[in-house]
């Protein structure tokens, strides 16, 4: 009797267990759902396999845990999710050249054998989340040509492996830090944002000299009386 | 008739020159504008003799597919899949001739790699236009001469610059001093005289200045013509003033001295026996004492 239950037990867990198996293949499918995909390149991602390591676009170890995510040029919208921050062992993230908007995870923090985030070319908005400082292999950071805003956050230039930094193209503003990783960056990967300062920049930050002097004393113009035209004055 | 013909041929050269130019642009606005980094990589592939057939091989300017220069060898982009030069890495490959100035339209790179060539002739005084933005520049190990520009002063990312193993001669311009990114230096092995340069935020060693003739002053030994060395002249100051003023006080001691003594042999000529008044005091208590003594009175009955 108790064998019989132990057979129906097997039978009745085996999907559930399928399901709960792949935490990389459940991350990547949670991605899946929240991007539009009009040219179905996402179509092998099928989440009843036992890991995503067949999946196009996915390539994975020799313990069958994903290293990289090549899904640039891909004509896909949608959003990215936090969960991509379980794979921990997800070395490049290519993303650029697509249509995806919302933030950046900060759960991209937690990926700590990165050593490229591509998410160049789409239409990301909000802060480069400071946690991408934890990423401290990481060779290749290139978010330009999106509506990011805000700073750029300082942990970044405690990341000494970082080679190619683009920032261009965005809607970033504060100080432009020179120190640590940043001492080998110059102006091309700062260009073109909203209000970016410092050496870098050849904009002094406000507050920090040489700043304009303030502009001299003009008296307010007096009070016409009715009847007469008044002569504009420049203040 | 003739006219006809150069009216016909004319027309059709303004075509030619139209199209041309209308393809130009189209292939301009297709690749962001980078028609300038494949102009810079052609110009130094055409400047630059290539014995080994290294450039001949992999610069292969046909296959116009996105980003296909970054398929070349020694070319880094800045993304993979755009024509946009970030480092030029062409060490050890034979090449020979001057420094390719065609680089300057690699407007956005920021590594030059030329280390171990055959490249002969001056670095280009004008440098800090040609690779503005260069963090990044090793020409050592090849046949370079002339002086080091001072324009190197202005390329203000310099990170690295390496110079060393060439016939480069004359002075270091002390404006170098004034990179404030640098962190490596090496002039070593060139023909180079005068003084080191002192840099605002980083200090090298003797090795980065090694096997010149010349060099002088900083971490090297000091330079001839001033003072033997700041340090040795304050040493000698010193002596000379402390011997001085050793003496001084020797003297003015020995002064004291003898006078005091010269007073006190006075005062002994004054009174030979010294005390002799106390003395006599004591006399006379003595004879008090026998005064007042009975068994004294006694004797005397």
């Amino acid at each position: 009797m108790e064998r019989k239950v132990g057979v129906w037990l097997i039978f009745l867990l085996h999907p559930l267990w399928l399901a709960l198996g792949n935490t990389e293949g459940n991350a990547l499918h949670s991605l899946r759902s929240n991007l539009i995909d009009p040219n179905n390149v996402l179509q092998s991602w099928d989440p009843t396999l036992v890991n995503p390591c067949t999946w196009f676009h996915v390539t994975c170890n020799n313990d069958n845990s994903v290293i990289r995510v090549d899904l640039g040029n891909a004509a896909l919208s949608g959003q990215l999710v936090p969960q991509l921050g379980l794979l921990k062992n997800l070395q490049y993230l290519e993303l650029y050249s697509n249509n995806i908007s919302g933030p950046i995870p900060g759960d991209l923090g937690n990926l700590t054998s990165l050593v490229s985030l591509d998410l160049y070319l789409n239409s990301f908005t909000g802060p480069i989340p400071e946690s991408l400082g934890k990423l401290s292999k990481l060779r290749f950071l290139r978010l330009n040509n999106n509506s990011l805003t805000g700073r750029i956050p300082m942990p970044l230039t405690n990341i000494s492996s970082l080679q190619v930094l683009d920032l261009s193209n965005n809607r970033l503003s504060g100080v432009v830090p020179d120190n640590g990783s940043f001492s080998m960056f110059t102006p091309i990967s700062f260009a073109n944002n909203l209000d970016l300062c410092g050496p870098v920049t050849g904009h002094p930050c406000p507050g920090s000299p040489p700043f304009s002097p303030p502009p001299p004393f003009v008296p307010p113009t007096p009070i016409s009386l009715p009847g007469r035209t008044r002569v504009q004055r420049n203040l | 008739m003739a006219i006809f013909v150069n009216m016909m041929l004319g027309r059709h050269f303004l075509k030619i020159l139209i199209s041309y130019g209308l393809w130009f642009l189209l292939s301009c606005s297709l690749s962001s504008c980078t028609e300038t980094d494949i102009a810079c990589l052609k110009n130094i592939k055409a400047s630059l003799e290539d014995p080994f057939s290294y450039l001949k091989s992999s610069w292969d300017f046909n296959n116009n597919t996105e980003g296909y220069i970054c398929r070349f060898t020694g070319v880094d982009c800045w993304h993979p899949d755009e024509n946009k030069v970030l480092n030029l890495r062409l060490s050890d490959m034979g090449l020979k001739g001057r420094f390719p100035v065609g680089i300057q339209n690699c407007t956005s790179i920021t590594g030059v790699d030329l280390s171990s060539n055959d490249l002969v002739g001056p670095i280009p005084d004008n440098i800090s236009a040609i690779i503005p933005f260069v963090t990044s520049l090793d020409l050592s190990s090849n046949n370079f001469s002339g002086g080091i520009p001072k324009a190197l002063a202005n390329c203000s990312y310099l990170n690295i610059l390496k110079l060393d193993h060439n016939r480069l001669s004359g002075q270091i311009p002390p404006e170098l001093g004034l990179l404030a990114r640098i962190k490596a230096f090496s002039v070593a092995n060139n023909l180079l005289t005068g003084p080191v340069p002192s840099f605002l935020n980083a200090s090298f060693s003797r090795e980065d200045y090694a096997n010149n003739p010349g060099l002088c002053g900083g971490v090297m030994d000091a330079c001839p013509g001033s003072s033997k060395s700041p340090h040795t002249g304050v040493i000698a100051g010193a002596a000379i003033g402390g011997v001085t003023v050793a003496a001084l006080i020797v003297g003015i001691g020995m002064f004291f001295y003898y006078r005091k003594m010269s007073k006190i042999k006075k005062k002994k000529d004054d009174d030979p026996e010294g005390n002799k008044w106390a003395k006599s005091l004591k006399g006379i208590k003595g004879i008090k004492a026998s005064y007042t003594n009975p068994s004294v009175f006694a004797h005397f009955i």
